[in-house]
């Protein structure tokens, strides 16, 4: 391994040594660290692909979407070609943000400060009084907005990585990426919906994923839910788990469909005796012929959450969420919503219903989750309490990946954190390589055997 | 009941007085944590909705709110409110446990239409919360309330909320607003 640019000299903890995968122990100063936070966006954002909008967003020309790739603002807009391009946000002149809004539509992108112009594909068109101030010598093919490195689509997915060097996104995606992407198009192509729920939390956004695998949480921090009887503890809180894990840290985690429950389900089925009642939204979907096709024998069995790495989590309720960092304390989260292109107007507004009540910083769950991340954070900065390192070991040498004969994998157990430490290990590898070359060559494949 | 228009100068301070005293009380209701009392100020077909607020280019202020039946902070009726009430009295209702305090400011109260038994009333209003040592959170927005008179008492049978906020800069929406 190449020397790494991250020295224990400069960081206040040894990135080797910091999570231990045979103890699941984890050092808790990643979540505070501020030299860890500015490494993560170099090598992490940075570097991955990111997750910056649908295609269904900005389906006209001139149509645009503002996101962020860690810290690095950008703007997804639709050229005149019909090709989507990814631009910094940023004026190369003097550094402004070239575009403000949202979300909209627009001719060019036109900088408020001294005017220089940006043709949809990042171009220079026009700096005012170029000929008489500049005297001709204002290279404009050389002052475009800068672009992505590369963007690339997965089914209406648009996802874009700043790293020249990074491998095609099917290849970073793998077979657990894009069975978590294709979870989501079990009832055929998908359109976003108008309105992303933001709001921001005071945690670290790395408290904000693994939360996504964690079923431990659940009947506890969102009791309420079952007890006001808005959703069923068994129908959200099942003990019957399943984790896939994914190369380069994705992975999916939480509900499965033991095969005893599967065949329950397809017994039920074919003896017309209606839908299969528990869970109906996800679990039912699964005796669906098609969607075993698509899924795979293994895939079609999760109804968990699916989270591409770094930060894009997948819900089973027509969901997805970005976890987007703002410094080592600060998280925004942003909850996309979406509905299958055919679905009836009853199950439209059932699902929106959903969207609004549920998840989101009003919503029925997620309210009571915020603080409870931001508090984690909090206990990572005290003198003393980040000396004593969290524990992460809940399944760990108990159980084992079964791999079925058409090469997909899965773990079936009771609830775990093999998907956090699965994160955590991954981000490690992520932390200690220098370049995508080097993290090609070093990082762990999904684990086999006992886990 | 005319229009708002055609009323006397001594009926409209009459209508905007009641309405006023309605929307204090209320709100004292919420600051003393008496949210079963608030429930019954609310009709059986209250609809309350606060849309998303974006940043739009100014050619663009119609995209500014998401429209109602879609996407929203809140989407609720007497069913789902009577929900958020009741949570917070079965435990384990996190982002009120310990319970937040809150300070309701409404003022701008203006009414702007009258209709049969209903009265369109606007306000401006900052809820302040505080939250266990030093959490601290100001919102900042306008209503818009439809108040009906039922039996002679005015009751809450419509609240639209708009937010200053398009991020929602706090780590819930854990009131009512």
């Amino acid at each position: 391994m190449s020397e790494a640019i991250i020295t224990s000299d400069r960081l206040s903890l040894d990135l080797d040594t910091c999570y231990d995968p045979i103890t699941g122990v984890l050092d808790r100063r990643i979540f505070t660290d501020e030299a860890i936070y500015q490494e993560e966006l170099k090598r992490i954002f940075g570097r991955g692909w990111n997750f910056i909008c649908h295609d269904s967003q900005i389906p006209d020309a001139g149509n645009f979407f503002t996101n962020y790739i860690g810290e690095d603002a950008v703007i997804a807009v639709r050229d005149r070609t019909g090709k989507v391009n990814v631009h910094l946000n940023s004026c190369p002149h003097r550094g402004n943000t070239v575009c403000r809004a949202e979300l909209g539509t627009t001719k060019s992108f036109f900088c408020s400060y001294h005017g220089w112009n940006f043709d949809l594909d990042g171009s220079l068109i026009a700096a005012p009084n170029e000929e008489a101030f500049y005297k001709g010598d204002l290279d404009k093919t050389a002052w475009g907005l800068e672009s992505a490195a590369k963007v690339e689509n997965y089914k209406g997915f648009i996802f874009a990585t700043l790293d020249p060097a990074a491998p095609p996104l099917t290849d970073y995606l793998g077979w657990v990426g894009k069975l978590g992407i294709d979870m989501m198009l079990v009832d055929g192509p998908v359109r976003f919906l108008d309105g992303i729920h933001k709001n921001r939390l005071k945690c670290n956004w790395k408290f904000a994923v693994d939360n996504l695998y964690d079923w431990y949480h659940v009947k506890v921090s969102h009791g309420t839910a079952f007890k006001v009887g808005l959703v069923t503890e068994e129908a959200m809180a099942p003990n019957d788990q399943m984790v896939i894990l994914g190369e380069y840290g994705h992975g999916i985690g939480g509900p499965g469909l033991t095969h005893e429950r599967q065949a329950e389900y397809d017994q039920r089925l074919a003896s017309g005796e209606g839908d299969p009642q528990w869970y109906d939204l996800s679990a039912s979907h699964r005796t669906d012929p098609r969607v075993r096709e698509m899924l795979g024998p293994v895939g079609f069995r999760s109804y968990g959450h699916p989270n591409i790495f770094p930060n894009l989590w997948i819900t089973q309720t027509r969901q997805m969420c970005l976890r987007i960092p703002r410094g080592p304390f600060e998280t925004e989260i942003w909850w996309f919503n979406y509905l299958p292109e055919d679905l009836p107007e009853a199950n439209a507004q059932q699902t929106i219903f959903g969207h609004n009540h549920i998840f989101g910083p009003a919503g029925f769950l997620e309210q009571d989750d915020g603080e409870n991340w931001s508090h984690s954070t909090r206990g990572a900065r005290g003198t003393q309490s980040k000396k004593r390192p969290l524990n992460f070991s809940m399944g760990l040498g108990h159980d084992t990946v079964s791999k079925d004969s058409s090469g997909q994998s899965g773990i079936e157990a009771v609830v775990n954190e093999h998907g956090q430490r699965w994160t955590y290990q991954s981000w490690k590898e992520w932390m200690q390589a220098d370049s995508w070359q080097e993290l090609m060559e070093n990082h762990s494949t999904p684990p086999e055997g006992n886990v | 009941m005319g229009g708002y228009q055609d009323l006397s100068i001594q009926e409209r301070m009459t209508l905007s007085f009641e309405a006023e005293q309605f929307l204090y009380q209320e709100a004292a209701l919420l600051d003393d944590r008496r949210f079963d009392d608030w429930l019954g100020l609310l009709t059986e077909d209250i609809h309350y909705w606060m849309p998303i607020r974006r940043t739009t280019q100014a050619k663009e202020v119609h995209l500014e709110f998401t429209k109602p039946g879609g996407m929203a902070f809140f989407d609720d009726d007497l069913g789902t409110l009577t929900l958020r009430v009741k949570r917070l009295s079965v435990g384990r209702a996190w982002a009120e446990d310990p319970p937040s305090r809150t300070r309701y400011l409404i003022t701008n109260v203006q009414v702007s239409k009258v209709e049969g038994d209903e009265i369109t009333v606007k306000c401006n209003f900052q809820l302040y919360r505080t939250r266990l040592n030093s959490e601290e959170d100001s919102w900042i927005g306008r209503r818009e309330d439809v108040l009906r008179r039922i039996d002679g008492e005015l009751k809450l049978a419509r609240r639209h909320i708009f937010l200053e906020q398009t991020v929602i800069l706090s780590q819930n929406l854990s009131s009512i607003f």
